[in-house]
């Protein structure tokens, strides 16, 4: 890969490209996927190819290729040169980049089980083991609908640029995502969503337990359903699992916090952000609320050690006590900004542009139990996943719509609750916070964004959290 | 792809179906009415979908190093393991003609160069005449061809282009709007309207206040329509019945919307957006009714979902990466129109909303189709069947099926719409919908 993405830099250099860089990315990988016990198509992953990126007077092209052929690579370089050249009169502000020390390295996440080498029946027999497991008499609840899938990816990256920096990255990804659809005579269906991920070898998959993971699962619908009232009215007080804190550190934090979308660069497709670059230092939660993303926690869905510009991977604080401290930056915007790069620069594939994601999102935990953070709510909820959410494109006004939910009652979790729905905005939500929990958890995420869509691996996590005086919605 | 088809029928592969594709795009981004970014890919993608015994595997090759008996090797080994189907299935038995579709190549844009930043500054200039301050967007222009050729004998190809645009305007933070126009060839490309468009609902959606919460009359904008038809037409998909993903489940010949919506899909729609001359199984594509005068009439199929539900094959066969293998995708989205002016539907909403666009749309039970979807860009009341002041802070809370059966009047006008939250091409009328379920934040 290296000469190849030499050749691509060469090249769009001759052609008058004032920065260049190339990076040649190869997936492989595998998806199985059970429907209902029935198999549905054994999916090969198999792309290799060049995505070439340039500064031409202050306009910035980017073009791929699938193919590795040397003329293929030069028409893609030239073609980069030429399409940035062509835009230069649209551009009202030149592209610039923060400057970075040019460095060379070689990262690796080791397998102790290569994926590789695992074959398609010991894959299909993880899918099976969890569909045996599913069955009436094991999980008491009738599951007419069961999408079972198992994807893994070995993903490998050379990145080279016009400042000397050479990068080559080696990361494996495996993946568990299930949908359950439960049913109860007279009460309806009820359906969950659960992902597990790591950038990790085939020895994940033992730790996660597949089946206990989804017979948990479907024994919580059967008893959501058979048992599940009417969420409280009036104002309550909210205590959230560590998956509903992970979504919102993602989807209220993370993303009005990506710089890019500040500048307003995804204006017309993920939307901007009701952040301004004149908020950081502003209060918009309480003391407990501190939000980190942090692509370097070892085997985390969203691991990487370089990011696609070349740049050292880190953890970032994004509100720090309450206070919005920091924003993720590519080494674009980093120079709008007056800053260095964060290194959030990441790209999904050869052929898109690397722009601004997160790794692995979550808050910070502190000292209080799950008991502790319940035992001080006189009347509330324990919203502990959730199956429905969005949020507006400033990221301002979301909500959440419980799936695992129990009433609390003098301190102490009750009968289970259906559907309690948290509407509310982004700093009513964060002042609201009093009580941070201690214990962590993680879900794997795909996140989209980026125009043509990028999916990029990510976790969402954090500690139950606890929220006061909150008047669910209807 | 002879060699591909030869090699995989060498390894005793029932049905085989190879496809080729060769595209080359462009796009070029803009934000606060400068380009940010230009885009361009040329790709040559050949994929292999194996069946047998109900069995199937597949594999999208972007990697030209691959030897092809190496990956049908491993595909055939991978099906080996794999226990019996539910069904057996053969592809459709060629050959078949495939009829030109009309106006969906135009040579002009294989060639349109610096021709996508003149589309953007149109639009730009065009969105700050009509009271935009600040203009985003996208332009993306393409062509591509493609082959497919299968073991049961059906061999054929299909070329188009295509160009689009979607503008956001912007008059405040909070004011925006969006235009969009898509096209097969230059002709039918209009980017100073869509411009206009998105300048016009950002000038006036300026000094929205929050709304409230509430049961209300909405008039659905064409945008906004789009993405639920488009969930509707997901839900028609036989592969999403299957998965349980499905609101139209067990449906076919039920009521499932109101008498007055007809809803299709045709894939060799003249100057459509998504047409194109066979589907990834070969078999031709043309046109199925799925929802009729609000009966759920058909559901769109692959050649093993048509022998799973005992249903006629429809042309829909799409090859997707990632899990799914070959899935029953549309390709034009089509609503019937009414008879109405959109001043009329306001007029019978008397008072209520009009709803322009939306983003995020989600669901708490994709069977039972509980959902809800952020309010986006110009929000309005309608107030003694007028147009009123601008509102925000709005979600539309409720149920896919409801809304369709409570559908009661559609303008003549109809727009194309396709965009970053709406991939399939949908022409859509403005909808009154009644009582639809609003809500916003608490806190």
């Amino acid at each position: 890969m290296e000469d190849k993405t030499r050749l691509a830099v060469e090249q769009a250099l001759k052609h008058g490209a004032d920065y260049a860089e190339a990076r040649a990315q190869r997936d492989f990988g595998h998806t199985l996927t059970l429907n209902n016990g029935i198999p549905e198509p054994v999916t090969v992953t198999r792309r290799l190819g060049i995505g070439i990126r340039v500064i031409v007077d202050g306009s910035m092209g980017f073009a791929s290729t699938n193919s590795l052929e040397s003329s293929q690579i030069r028409t893609a370089a030239e073609t980069a040169v030429k399409i940035a050249r062509a835009a230069t009169r649209l551009i009202s502000k030149p592209s610039e980049l923060a400057p970075e020390k040019s460095c060379e390295d070689k990262w690796e996440v080791r397998m102790k089980v290569d994926i590789g080498e695992v074959s398609i029946e010991e894959k299909l027999d993880v899918l099976f083991s969890i569909e045996k497991a599913l069955s009436l008499d094991q999980v008491n609840v009738s599951l007419p609908s069961r999408i079972l899938l198992l994807d893994d990816e070995l993903t490998e990256k050379f990145y080279l640029n016009s400042e000397g920096s050479k990068i080559r990255g080696i990361v494996p990804r495996i993946s568990l995502f299930f949908i359950l659809t439960a049913e109860e005579t007279g009460k309806g269906t009820i359906q969950r969503m659960r992902h597990e991920a790591q950038s990790r070898g085939w020895e994940a998959v033992k730790e996660w337990d597949p089946p206990a993971l989804a017979t948990g699962e479907a024994r919580m619908l059967g008893r959501m359903l058979r048992e599940g009232k009417q969420p409280p009215t009036g104002e309550i007080d909210l205590v959230l699992g560590s998956e509903v804190t992970g979504i919102i550190c993602h989807e209220s934090c993370g993303h009005p916090q990506e710089a890019d979308r500040i500048l307003g660069r995804e204006g017309a497709q993920a939307g901007e952000s009701y952040v301004t670059r004149e908020m950081l230092g502003k209060r918009i939660g309480s003391e407990h609320v501190t939000i980190i993303d942090d692509p370097t926690l070892p085997n985390s869905y969203g691991f990487y050690m370089y990011d696609d510009e070349g740049v050292r991977a880190k953890p970032r604080t994004l509100i720090k006590d309450g206070v919005i401290f920091d924003f993720l930056h590519n080494r674009e915007t980093a120079a709008e900004f007056g800053v260095s790069s964060n290194a959030a620069a990441r790209s999904i594939a050869y052929d898109r542009e690397p722009i601004i994601r997160m790794g692995n999102t979550f808050m910070k935990p502190e000292d209080y139990t799950l008991d502790e953070l319940v035992e001080d709510v006189e009347r509330g909820v324990y919203m502990k996943s959730f199956m429905e959410w969005n949020i507006d494109d400033r990221r301002y006004n979301q909500r959440y719509v419980g799936l695992e939910a129990y009433a609390i009652e003098n301190g102490k979790i009750a009968m289970p609750v259906r559907n309690p729905i948290l509407e509310v905005t982004t700093p009513g939500l964060y002042g609201s916070v009093d009580a941070v929990g201690k214990e962590m958890e993680f879900a794997g995420a795909t996140c989209g964004k980026g125009d043509p869509q990028q999916g990029a691996p990510v976790w969402t996590g954090g500690p139950p959290i606890r929220i006061r005086k909150i008047r669910l919605g209807g | 792809m002879n060699s591909i088809l030869t090699a995989c029928k060498k390894l005793g592969v029932a049905s085989v179906a190879v496809g080729f594709t060769r595209s080359r795009d462009e796009m070029v981004r803009f934000s606060n009415n400068s380009v940010t970014v230009v885009n361009s890919w040329q790709n040559e993608v050949p994929s292999i979908y194996l069946a047998s015994e109900g069995k199937r595997a597949a594999c999208r090759i972007e990697d030209e190093n691959v030897n092809f008996e190496v990956i049908a090797r491993e595909l055939a080994d991978s099906m080996k393991v794999m226990p019996r189907g539910d069904v057996d299935f053969d592809l459709p038995a060629g050959p078949f003609a495939y009829q030109e579709i009309e106006g969906i190549y135009d040579k002009r844009l294989t060639e349109i160069d610096s021709g996508l930043v003149d589309a953007a500054e149109t639009a730009i200039n065009s969105a700050i005449k009509a009271g935009a301050e600040r203009v985003s967007g996208v332009v993306i222009s393409g062509s591509w061809e493609h082959f497919v050729l299968t073991s049961a004998g059906a061999e054929g190809s299909s070329k188009g282009t295509g160009i689009e645009i979607t503008v956001r305007g912007f008059a405040a933070s909070d004011a925006t709007g969006q235009g969009i126009s898509i096209a097969t060839n230059l002709s039918r490309f209009h980017p100073a309207e869509a411009g206009s468009m998105a300048g016009t609902i950002a000038r006036k959606a300026r000094g929205a206040t929050n709304g409230t919460s509430g049961k209300f009359n909405v008039v659905f904008g064409p945008a906004i329509f789009a993405d639920l038809v488009d969930r509707a037409a997901d839900s028609a998909s036989a592969y999403s019945v299957d998965l349980g993903l499905s609101f139209l489940h067990d449906s076919i010949g039920k009521r499932v919307a109101s008498e007055k919506f007809t809803l299709y899909d045709n894939g060799r729609l003249p100057n459509g957006p998504g047409s194109i001359g066979l589907d990834d199984e070969g078999y031709p594509t043309g046109e199925t009714h799925l929802i009729t005068r609000g009966t759920l009439e058909n559901y769109l199929h692959t050649s093993y979902t048509a022998a799973k539900h005992n249903s006629r094959l429809t042309g829909s066969a799409q090859f997707e990466g990632g899990a799914a293998g070959m899935v029953p995708t549309p390709r034009n989205l089509i609503v019937e129109p009414g008879e109405q002016q959109f001043e009329d539907l306001l007029d019978r909403a008397q008072s209520g909303l009009y709803i322009t666009n939306n983003w995020y749309t989600r669901f708490q039970n994709y069977q039972t189709g509980d959902f809800s979807t952020i309010c986006r860009d110009g929000v309005f009341e309608i107030r003694n069947g007028k147009l009123g002041n601008p509102v925000k802070g709005l979600r539309v809370s409720d149920n896919m099926i409801r809304i369709l059966q409570s559908i009661e009047m559609l303008s003549k006008e109809r727009h194309w719409i396709r965009w970053w939250e709406v991939p399939t091409p949908t022409l859509t009328p403005y909808v009154l919908v009644r009582d639809v379920g609003i809500t916003t934040a608490n806190k």
